[in-house]
């Protein structure tokens, strides 16, 4: 990987990390690459105590400027996307919360001699083993342990409300916390709340990676590339899916979703083999790159049209380009029907096929590795010497991941000069590639300069469409 | 623990049932299925002024172990026609038995609940999308088609005798009670799209 990723800002060191973050303020060490770089995106990683510091700080400033408890200020920053402000212009206006401070009044209970029944078990009890929350509807405690119980083993933390009906007030952390004894469970709805906490707050994000505890900081939160330093994971800010620039979020979605309903259809393409077209063998994609070339016949061909590959320099590379039929219009619905399922194969293929190489070419880095350590070995060359062969390996698989997330874009595209402008630029990408592909796995033969010389131009063409068309 | 409480609590709310004035009216009813306190039967009597009056329908309700901290699995075991009851399973869209329970309720305010929402329904959050379509399109034909349901399935009035003609028609044709009232429902009482849907 290139060294861009380390413009975000990350931080291990207690100390340095959360107090730096503030002290800083708004100078921005790297601003130079910065503008340069599309994918550019500013965020810190923070450790769980670090998030349970910065949510308290919110509580903290909040309680002491409306003199309430900390444990109702989380309710109503909770409900306010840990905004102070509206949280506290809420907090004076909103009814609900007004609740809170002037309670109800509650209901009556029905005493039997000294004791009162509980409205939900209806079993008397002494009146000093009844509690409410603000809104003072009264239940014996037993009930409300059970009611935390309950909520909880469905994964309810921070949206316990009160037991009376038509009450939807909701349960102050502390109340939970006086009355719930078991320590399994207490846990548990530490865990869900604190889980709720940060899933509420705008800036904050979970590391998607499996078992991964890590929580990622933006104070602009935007669809960009964010990498967990802990386990490698890459993802997408806003939405916590696989990062997928050019394309944004919504339509990234809307494509997956179809990708997976059309999945009988995505079963006919995904067959691995096809015949040569001059000489008629078939042939099994073994690699990444699209530029084939038949080991009988030697003809070039390109694996996604089947056209000479003559026909695909950078100058005319038209085969990611979907040609629609400008007659359509008039044509009977059964046709428009066959059209649009055309044209969704044409993306969903070159999709599924991008996808595809970048497996075959992660087994091809592989490939390259063992004979790196090879040559090694054999005293030709040290590690340093092939160093670049291996960036040059990482840079096709962060061109190709890009390339393969324009195809979604284009699909959803509406016709037009700045779809024609996407599509040359995305065909300019493909073609670079390609080449970059046919050079890599030809690296032995192939010359050092020559081929530094085309990690460049791929990376700059991957960087100018990210720039002219990464909208976030 | 948990299973405990629903017992004693469903005990309880048996007293609470058979003491209120409801029973006397006969509008609402509960009793036990087996001993378990697991399986209740429960009973509404259609609410005045509405389709459903001179009715009485029959609901199967379920408690689960968590009760009251989770709403009992309430269904129509009579079939009804409703925009928020499914005219085929007999599923209920009502806030009270999901989200909107609150563990002081009791199966009392539950059927009460329920004969409030059969006097005046919801079409616009339907569980039945066929019926709540007509409610809205056609409000006569709803009631009219309501009102023989109730006739059919839950011991209602005598019914409509143009609907009764058209059911026996169809059955003429040899198709089956059901599927002849369900589709003439459906079709708005229009024999003859009833009978092209039954034989397309």
């Amino acid at each position: 990987m290139s060294g861009e990723e380390d413009s975000a800002m990350y931080y291990s060191d207690d100390d340095c990390g959360y107090d730096a973050y503030y002290n800083m303020g708004d100078c921005d060490v790297e601003e130079v690459d910065v503008k340069d770089d599309p994918e550019y995106f500013a965020y810190e990683t923070l450790r769980v105590e670090q998030v349970e510091r910065l949510l308290n700080e919110s509580v903290e400033a909040l309680s002491n400027k409306l003199h309430i408890t900390p444990s109702l200020a989380k309710v109503v920053l909770l409900t306010h996307e840990w905004q102070l402000l509206p949280s506290a212009v809420a907090y004076k206006n909103n009814d609900w919360i007004q609740n809170l401070l002037n309670p109800s009044g509650g209901t009556k209970l029905e005493t039997i001699g000294s004791k009162l029944r509980c409205p939900v078990c209806f079993c008397p009890a002494p009146p000093e083993k009844f509690s409410s929350i603000a809104c003072s509807h009264m239940f014996c405690n037993e009930c409300w342990v059970s009611h935390f119980e309950v909520q909880i083993t469905q994964g309810v933390s921070t949206g316990i409300s009160c037991m009376a009906q038509d009450c939807g007030l909701l349960a102050p952390e502390d109340f939970v916390l006086s009355l719930l004894t078991k320590m399994p469970l207490r846990e548990k709805y530490q865990e869900f709340a604190f889980r709720d906490y940060v899933k509420s707050h705008p800036e904050l994000r979970f590391c998607p990676g499996p078992n991964c505890k890590l929580v990622f900081r933006s104070k602009e939160p935007k669809a960009k590339r964010t990498i967990c330093e802990q386990c490698k994971t890459t993802f997408c800010f806003k939405c916590g899916t696989e990062y997928h620039a050019p394309t944004d979020c919504s339509t990234i979605k809307k494509w997956l979703t179809k990708c997976a309903d059309d999945s009988e259809t995505a079963n006919y393409i995904s067959a691995h083999t096809k015949d040569c077209p001059r000489c008629h063998i078939c042939i099994e994609k073994n690699g990444g790159c699209n530029h084939m070339q038949c080991y009988n016949c030697k003809h070039d061909f390109c694996w996604m049209c089947l056209g000479d590959w003559k026909s695909h320099g950078s100058e005319y590379y038209e085969c990611s380009r979907y040609k629609e039929n400008p007659n359509i219009v008039n044509e009977s619905v059964l046709a428009q029907a066959r059209e649009a399922l055309k044209k969704y194969l044409h993306y969903y293929e070159r999709w599924e096929n991008h996808s595809k190489s970048l497996k075959l070419e992660a087994e091809t880095l592989e490939k390259i590795k063992s004979r790196i350590n090879a040559k090694v070995m054999n005293s030709s060359g040290t590690w340093i010497d092939w160093q670049y062969l291996v960036d040059a390996a990482g840079l096709l698989a962060k061109c190709r991941y890009t390339l393969q997330y324009t195809y979604p874009y284009a699909y959803y595209m509406e016709p037009g000069p700045r779809k024609e402008l996407f599509e040359y630029q995305q065909a300019q990408l493909e073609a670079e590639i390609e080449n970059l592909s046919w050079k890599i796995e030809r690296a032995e033969t192939t010359d050092r300069g020559d081929l530094e010389n085309q990690i460049d131009i791929a990376e700059k063409r991957r960087t100018t469409l990210l720039k002219d068309f990464l909208d976030v | 623990m948990a299973a405990n409480i629903a017992a004693q609590r469903i005990k309880r709310e048996f007293k609470e049932v058979i003491r209120s004035e409801e029973v006397a009216k006969c509008a609402i009813k509960v009793e036990l299925v087996g001993d378990s306190y697991t399986e209740l039967r429960g009973e509404i009597g259609g609410p005045p002024d509405t389709p459903y009056e001179g009715g009485v329908f029959t609901l199967d309700i379920k408690i689960p172990d968590t009760y009251p901290f989770n709403p009992p699995k309430v269904r129509f075991v009579s079939k009804i026609w409703h925009p928020n009851i499914s005219s085929v399973t007999g599923a209920i869209c009502l806030d009270i038995l999901q989200d909107q329970w609150a563990a002081a309720m009791t199966l009392r305010t539950v059927l009460l609940s329920l004969q409030a929402l059969m006097a005046s329904p919801e079409p616009d959050d339907p569980q039945d999308a066929v019926v709540a379509k007509q409610y809205k399109e056609n409000l006569a034909i709803f009631e009219r088609t309501a009102r023989f349901w109730t006739s059919t399935y839950a011991g209602g009035p005598p019914a409509d005798d143009d609907c009764s003609r058209k059911i026996s028609r169809l059955m003429d044709m040899g198709v089956d009670r059901e599927t002849a009232c369900v589709a003439l429902s459906t079709y708005n009482w229009d024999l003859e799209r009833s009978t092209e849907q039954i034989f397309s």
